[in-house]
């Protein structure tokens, strides 16, 4: 059997994943399904793209780290882009999700960020064009590693940064007082207000998070397929699902449910038919609501 | 500093503008005193001491914590200004365990600070050391109180306010969570305190207030309260019970 399928599936599953603790974050944090935050993701890759431009128009050329496709300045551009995407969420809850949410009816901020979906969409395609684009067309040899599985430096490098960032966010959550904060204003934040919390710091926290994170899974995405402006739209199912899979509000359920659609999108193209992989986040996600709604690592409200 | 530890000054206070619900309430609070705010259902009582705690919007008046105004502190500042506020329900983090519940309340300490606090709470409450990783949502109703109480000790406030202590308690750990208010009184922390149940709150109070339709109605030493006729008369109409029990 090829098991290539694992390979391509844990990285599918990778950028799902990071995309997800932001949409599960959001979600359990300020109480509405973002459905702008595919969009985080393609603003970030784009705004990555160009920083990169503009840093290869400072310095002119610059070699490849090693054996992978990118040099230098696609690691300051991707912490600028995490930043600027950081940027981008803060400003759109101040003008827009902040008024609605104070008026305390979420479906009214859902849907507003289907809006803001659109208009960030757009928007990209205003500024970029809807053309695809690249961040190298290097072409990377992959290396065969046995079991009939081939793999580039870059994949590799990115299942690792996908691993440290997905620990990170957890000792983040679990071990420091920001982490407690945001899971107090989760679980009530009535009593989060009486305990000193200052709710405005914790929701700025929350989407600084979640962008920063949707920017690297959109420069991943970038770096292994291509840039357009429906990248992340094309990922918001799949997120959602994984989510939902995890469990609202845990960032390794939502990373373990994304690992588990990218598996079974991989498993679907490799042994149904490549046409059947949109369903898979489709099936999985109507399987979860029906058996276990509160997801795999959820927890019932009292 | 030998003022009251809390003076509250013509409240009028209300979650809609124009719809006051407490209306025109005033009370003082003396350091080291446990002061019982009593008063029939929809008297006002909660929203009172929501008001005083910067939870409920005030449209007047004046609330005084050892001198300094706090009328317009959010509640998220309280707790640095020296007042910890115990709500009646959903006093804790359910999920987290009770090693977190306590953190995340000394979040407003330096990290040193806040575990030698959170050592000294369980020297006070061994239960809670007992159940220290265990989410506080398991904890049984009288140590989910204790934890709530902790919690709002171990900023070491100047005034501890807690609204109705007893409520969804069994008449045994009613008599558990007052004796406990009294050994903290004790131990040297000012409190006030919203209840339901007052044989049970007048027993450890010094003094109370009676709150009807938004304002306090009367004041009295809280022992000579409970035979006052003009009390029976403003609470619940008539002579509580001398049964003991849940609510009175």
């Amino acid at each position: 059997m090829n098991l290539q399928f694992v390979v391509d599936g844990l990285l599918t599953g990778s950028m799902i994943g990071l995309g997800a603790i932001g949409v599960t974050l959001t979600y359990a944090i300020l109480r509405f399904s973002n459905f702008a935050h595919g969009d985080f993701m393609a603003w970030g890759t784009y705004a990555t793209l160009a920083v990169v431009g503009a840093i290869g128009a400072m310095v002119g050329k610059v070699a490849p780290l090693g054996p992978f496709s990118f040099g230098w300045p696609l690691l300051v551009a991707l912490a600028v882009g995490c930043a600027l995407t950081g940027l981008l969420a803060l400003a759109l809850d101040a003008v827009l999700f902040s008024r609605l949410r104070a008026r305390g009816q979420s479906i009214i901020v859902v849907m507003a960020s289907f809006g803001a979906s659109m208009a960030l969409r757009s928007l990209l395609e205003f500024i970029f064009t809807s053309r695809p684009t690249y961040f190298s067309r290097a072409i990377q040899i992959a290396m065969p590693v046995g079991f009939g599985i081939r793999i580039t430096p870059d994949q590799i490098a990115l299942l690792v940064l996908t691993a440290v960032l997905v620990a990170a966010t957890h000792l983040l959550m679990t071990r420091t007082q920001t982490g407690r904060s945001m899971q107090a204003v989760s679980q009530n934040p009535a009593l989060a207000r009486v305990v000193g919390i200052d709710v405005a710091r914790v929701v700025r926290a929350t989407w600084m998070l979640g962008a920063a994170l949707a920017c690297v899974a959109g420069t991943m995405v970038g770096i292994l397929v291509q840039i357009r402006p429906l990248m992340g739209f094309d990922m918001l199912l799949p997120m959602f699902a994984a989510a939902i899979l995890g469990g609202i509000g845990s960032v390794p359920g939502a990373v373990l449910g994304g690992l588990i659609i990218g598996l079974a999108e991989a498993a679907a193209v490799q042994f149904v038919g490549a046409e059947w992989r949109a369903a898979v986040s489709f099936v999985i996600l109507m399987a979860v609501l029906f058996v276990r709604p509160i997801g795999l690592f959820g927890v019932k409200e009292r | 500093m030998s003022g009251p530890v809390l003076q509250v000054d013509g409240l009028v206070a209300g979650y809609e503008p124009g719809v006051p619900i407490v209306r025109g309430a005033s009370i003082r609070v003396e350091r080291g005193e446990i002061v019982v705010v009593l008063g029939p259902n929809g008297a006002g009582k909660s929203s009172f001491i929501k008001a005083i705690a910067g939870l409920v919007p005030v449209s007047a008046g004046k609330v005084l914590l050892d001198g300094t105004d706090i009328t317009a502190v959010p509640a998220h500042r309280m707790v640095r200004m020296g007042l910890a506020f115990v709500p009646q329900t959903e006093n804790i983090f359910p999920l987290m365990s009770v090693d977190d519940n306590l953190k995340t309340a000394g979040g407003i300490l330096k990290s040193k600070e806040a575990a030698e606090r959170i050592a000294r709470m369980y020297d006070t409450f061994p239960d809670l050391r007992t159940f220290r990783r265990t989410a506080a949502g398991n904890l049984s109703g009288g140590q989910r109180q204790m934890l709530a109480v902790a919690r709002a000790l171990i900023v070491e406030p100047k005034l501890l306010v807690l609204d109705e202590p007893s409520a969804g308690l069994s008449p045994k750990l009613v008599s558990m969570v007052f004796s406990m208010l009294s050994d903290i009184r004790k131990a040297g922390v000012t409190i006030l305190l919203v209840e339901q149940n007052a044989r049970a709150a007048l027993a450890i109070g010094d003094r109370a207030y009676v709150l009807v339709e938004g304002r306090e109605a009367h004041e009295g030493v809280a022992s000579e309260l409970w035979n006052d006729p003009v009390v029976a008369e403003l609470y619940l109409g008539q002579r509580p019970q001398p049964s003991t029990g849940g609510a009175a």
